[in-house]
This record gives C-alpha cells, sequence and structure tokens, in this order.
C-alpha cells in the first residue's frame, strides 16, 4: 500500500485536522516510512499461524457495578479549550 | 453510533412532500410494493454506574456531573469494563434464545465528534455477544410473526450535543458519555410501521420484564436506527436499503417509515434508483432528508481496541444467569390465559408491564374470582394508575381491600355498575375504610329478601296486565322492562339474579 496525497487528504477530513502543503508532504513521507517497515512481515511466512491480538494473556477483572471516581464540574471543565461554566463549548456543529 | 447531525431541509424535498398527494391519486399504485425493514435498536441499561468507569447515569442530572478523566476521554486512562453490562446481555440474550458467545472482544469505532471527546467508541465489531435468536410479536389480526434477530452487541453511549441554545456554538454535556448500551440488529423480517411499533413495544416489554432498562423512549433510554426498502410484492431480493438514524418515539418511526416507503416507490416509479443513503427524520415536517454527505461516508477504521482484554464467558456463568431468569412476558401471558383463566385481551393487557402483572397475582390470592378482579384492574385500578403515575403497588389500595371489593359484586351485594360508578372512587378517596362500609354509607347493598322482592315483583305484574298478557303470548323480551320497573321502585337494590328468576316464574305461571 502506497499513501498517496489524495489518502492524507482524507485522512485529514476524518480527523478533523488541516495540514498545511509543508506538513502534508512530511506526513505523507512518514507514514510511506512506517508502511514500508510493517511491510517486511509480509515477508515472512505465516501460514498456520494464530493471529496474536492482545500481548497479554491475563484473564480480564471486571469492575463491579458501582458508583465511583468521579470529578466534579469545575474540574472536568478546567481543560476546556472553551467552556460556559455549565457546558463544554465547541464551534456550532450544525449547518 | 447515531450521529445527530441536523441539516436544513432541501427544497425539493419540501415540493416532493407537497405534491405527493397528487402523485398518489393520479399515478401511482404503491400496494404493489412491500416494504422491507430492519432494525437496530439502542438500549440504554439501568446499571448504576457506566460502561468503563464509575460514573454515575442518573437521568436528568446537571450536565457534565456525571463525568471522570474516563469519560472526558483523558490521555492515560484505562477503560474498565463493568460486570453488569455482560450481565444484562447474557440475560437478554437468553430471553431471545440467542446462542451466547463466549468469548468477547471489543473493537474502536473511529469517528470525529464533538460529543465523543476520545474520538473512537469502544463497542463489539467481530464478535458480538449473542448471535441469532428471534421475538415474536402480534401483528394485525392476532397473528404471531417471529422476528429474527441477528445478533446484539455491547457498546456505549455518546455525550450530548446542544445545537439550538447558542447562537454560534453547540454546547456539550458528557453526563450521557459512556452510557452502557446493548445494540439489537434485527434480521430484515419487518413489513410495516406497524409491525415496526409491535417489535419495539415488545422489545420494550421484555427489557422492563428482564429489569435491564426502563426502554423509556422519551427519555432516549430506547432509539432506533431503521433499514427501509421497497420491492415489488413476490420479488425476493432486497432493494436498495437506506438507513433512518436515530428515532426516539415510536410515532416518529411509524412516520417516517411511511414517508420513507412513498419517496422509495416514487423514485422507482419514476425510473429513478433508491441511493444508499443515511437519513435524517424531522419530525416537524414529516420528511427524510440525507445526513451526511457523500464524500463524508462513513468511514470508521475499526480496529481491536488494545484497553480491553478478551472477556471469557464461562457455561456455568450462562447457567447461573439461565437459573436466575426472571419471569419473560410471554409466559406471564400465557399463566393469565391458562392458570388464571383470563380472556386474551385482558391477559395482554395485564401482562404489559410486569409490576401490573404481579400485582393481579396478588389480588387473586385474596380474592374469589379472577375474572372479576382482572376486569376491576383492567377498568379501574390501573387507568387510575396510570392517569395518576403511580405504580399499582404504590396506588392507595390493597390487594387485600381490592379482594374484598371483588366479593362485594361477586356474591351480589352490590350491583356491578354502582360498585364501578360510586364505591370505586369513594374508596379511592378513603382508602382506610372498607369496600362494604361505603357501601353501605351510600345505600348501595343489594337486597335479595325474598319478602321484599316478592312484593315488588307482585306489584309491577299488577301494574301492567297489558305487558303481562303480550309476554305470555311469546314476546319474551319484554322480561328486560318487568326488570326495569323492579330496579326503578328498589331504586337499583334489587338483586338481579333472585329478581329475574322471581319474575320469570310468575310470568310464566
Amino acid at each position: 500500500m502506497v499513501i498517496t496525497e489524495n489518502l492524507v487528504l482524507k485522512l485529514e477530513q476524518l480527523t478533523r485536522l488541516e495540514l498545511s502543503p509543508e506538513e502534508r508532504e512530511h506526513i505523507l513521507e512518514d507514514l510511506n516510512k512506517i508502511l514500508g517497515m510493517v511491510d517486511q512481515l509480509n515477508g515472512l511466512d505465516t501460514q498456520g499461524v494464530e493471529p496474536l491480538t492482545y500481548l497479554n494473556d491475563e484473564p480480564i477483572v471486571l469492575r463491579p457495578d458501582e458508583v465511583q471516581g468521579e470529578i466534579d464540574r469545575e474540574a472536568a471543565l478546567s481543560n476546556a479549550p472553551d467552556a460556559d461554566g455549565v457546558h463544554f463549548r465547541t464551534p456550532k456543529v450544525i449547518e | 453510533m447515531p450521529r445527530p447531525v441536523c441539516r436544513r431541509l432541501p427544497c425539493s424535498t419540501v415540493f416532493a412532500f407537497c405534491i405527493q398527494p397528487f402523485t398518489f391519486f393520479i399515478l401511482r399504485d404503491y400496494s404493489r410494493y412491500e416494504t422491507v425493514i430492519g432494525l437496530e435498536i439502542h438500549l440504554q441499561l439501568s446499571t448504576q454506574s457506566k460502561a468503563f468507569c464509575g460514573d454515575a447515569i442518573r437521568f436528568g442530572a446537571d450536565p457534565n456531573t456525571q463525568v471522570s478523566p474516563v469519560s472526558l476521554g483523558l490521555p492515560g486512562v484505562l477503560p474498565r469494563l463493568n460486570e453488569r453490562q455482560v450481565e444484562y446481555a447474557v440475560r437478554l440474550g437468553l430471553a431471545l434464545g440467542s446462542e451466547i458467545n463466549l468469548c468477547n472482544t471489543f473493537d474502536r469505532k473511529n469517528y470525529f465528534y464533538a460529543d465523543l471527546p476520545k474520538g473512537y467508541q469502544i463497542t463489539q465489531d467481530r464478535s458480538p455477544i449473542c448471535i441469532g435468536g428471534g421475538l415474536d410479536i402480534r401483528v394485525g389480526d392476532g397473528e404471531v410473526k417471529r422476528v429474527r434477530i441477528h445478533h446484539i452487541h455491547m457498546e456505549e453511549d455518546a455525550g450530548k450535543s446542544i445545537h439550538d441554545a447558542h447562537d454560534d456554538h453547540s454546547l456539550i454535556d458528557l453526563n450521557r458519555a459512556g452510557t452502557p448500551l446493548l445494540e439489537i440488529v434485527s434480521e430484515p423480517d419487518l413489513r410495516s410501521a406497524e409491525e415496526v411499533d409491535a417489535y419495539m413495544s415488545a422489545m420494550r416489554r421484555l427489557a422492563r420484564y428482564l429489569e435491564i432498562s426502563d426502554g423509556n423512549m422519551q427519555e432516549g433510554s430506547m432509539r432506533c436506527d431503521c433499514n427501509v426498502s421497497v420491492r415489488l410484492k413476490g420479488e425476493t431480493r432486497l432493494g436498495q436499503r437506506c438507513e433512518i438514524k436515530n428515532l426516539n418515539s415510536m410515532r416518529y418511526a411509524r412516520r417516517a417509515i411511511e414517508f420513507e416507503t412513498r419517496r422509495q416507490i416514487d423514485l422507482l416509479e419514476s425510473g429513478e434508483r433508491v441511493a444508499q443513503q443515511t437519513l435524517n427524520f424531522d419530525p416537524a415536517t414529516g420528511a427524510t432528508s440525507p445526513l451526511r454527505d457523500k464524500e463524508d461516508a462513513h468511514d470508521y477504521r475499526y480496529f481491536p481496541e488494545p484497553d480491553l482484554l478478551p472477556v471469557t464467558l464461562s457455561a456455568d456463568y450462562v447457567q447461573s444467569i439461565k437459573a436466575n431468569m426472571p419471569a419473560l412476558p410471554w409466559e406471564m401471558y400465557q399463566e393469565l390465559v391458562t392458570t388464571y383463566g383470563l380472556a386474551e385481551n385482558e391477559a395482554a393487557i395485564l401482562s404489559e408491564e410486569k409490576a401490573a402483572a404481579l400485582f393481579y397475582k396478588e389480588l387473586c390470592r385474596f380474592s374469589s374470582n379472577n375474572k372479576t378482579a382482572a376486569n376491576l384492574l383492567v377498568q379501574k385500578y390501573l387507568p387510575w394508575c396510570d392517569e395518576n403515575n403511580r405504580q399499582p403497588d404504590e396506588g392507595p389500595l390493597s390487594p387485600e381491600q381490592l379482594a374484598d371489593f371483588v366479593r362485594l359484586i361477586d356474591e351480589g351485594k352490590v350491583a356491578h355498575a354502582a360498585a364501578y360508578q360510586f364505591i370505586f372512587p369513594a374508596l379511592i378517596d378513603q382508602p382506610q375504610k372498607t369496600p362494604l362500609s361505603i357501601a353501605q354509607e351510600l345505600n348501595l347493598i343489594q337486597n335479595a329478601d325474598s319478602d321484599f322482592l316478592d312484593r315488588l315483583t307482585d306489584e309491577v305484574i299488577a301494574d301492567f296486565p297489558d305487558k303481562v298478557t303480550e309476554y305470555r303470548s311469546g314476546k319474551k323480551g319484554l322480561l328486560g322492562f318487568f326488570m326495569g320497573e323492579v330496579m326503578k321502585r328498589s331504586k337499583g337494590k334489587a338483586e338481579p339474579k333472585t329478581t329475574s328468576g322471581m319474575l320469570s316464574k310468575k310470568l310464566e305461571a
């Protein structure tokens, strides 16, 4: 697989990022290098090998259904770029 | 996840909507087509806390007060799965006869939206927890139809965006973010808006019986996406479908499906094709319109959620949930018909809500007559509870009191109509009194005393010699007339059974 400029543009759209032409050039190069590196795996014979999805085979520990660990609103909003004291605020996302 | 991106209705849609009545009458034969519908129901689970963290999920809390670093999507946090979400999913799957998947994994569904702060929804894309199964619904004239379930998977809800409070901002409330959901995906087995309604109602009833969700559509605890396509009757291939997103009431679902069916048939009839689209339904116009642009077509880039290990269930675990299953609605219905001898419609009404059915069964423990008891609940007590927003067992009257009431009618002490009309409201107002004492106070106790009735019937027969002659020459329907006269003169207190027996005996003589 080769990353083209069109694919980068699509990824920008999906992630709502806006790159400058220089950044786009840079990312294009990086992504292709990364894919090239991962592509080396295709040289290996994986016939009969189960795909490895999870590195850890410990059993999962489920959480009891209890209310715990909430933070208050002031703390929740404190990192937001924009808030009105009650809600997070974003640019209007509806047309 | 449904994305509530609202758009203004394009003019062309408004226009199409306006001219439809004409096209209907002049050109189209809609009856040649059938509608094919599959449903994705999103069910919020009534747990204490969220799917992957311990925030509360109480509906109506102040905005952004039920949040934590996990639900805010802050860096460095890890999700921890709520054990009750798994339990509730298995409970629903067992009730629907699904196969329970013992090795569950989670996936990330990536999309960018302000009310999804971490940029992905945790869901089950590869290995849903329940596979197959089905739910029976009653359609048309009481016929039973099985709607097959494709699968049920576990996932989490997004937060809420408020678009109309502010001119140039959208406001975000993350209380709902991370609420545990089950998505129940049906096969395309539904054929009309009525069937969708019946299926949604049956699923809601089941969820409430299982106590896994309140199924409250007004509060968004149950919402659905409808996949709608049309095809000529007799055609076996499916038509191109459109998905109507985020319908949060049965009425909207019904209207949206009716509109969409007609829109698709109109397209086909005018030689066009139905394009696969995601649609929004606007209750104000009653029309559906495209939700997303083509270039924005969803590309969720699913991949395995690395932060959650597989959830392996044991057969013993599934067995223990099976062993503790609450009563199911159709079992309750059957019990009311076969064990309690109720008519189908009464059994259906009483088994609609588990609380009502349990209350009825409790009432029958004290009552002498199951049918009179059922009638009393269906006609009087449940409507009263409904109007006053109470559960039957939170109302002013206990099963014992209602059983006394039933006995009063059953033993002929009070006429049925008088009991319903006068004693019931009085008893609601003065629940500390017994039905009998109220009947006495209101002077409604029927008189079965034979001397009293003997005198009255003699009087009436003596006063209408013409009618007596008519009766004796074959006009037996006049018995009602004589009964009416006796009732009038006794002020409604003559016990009807004895009176009617006595009257016909005397008239036949």
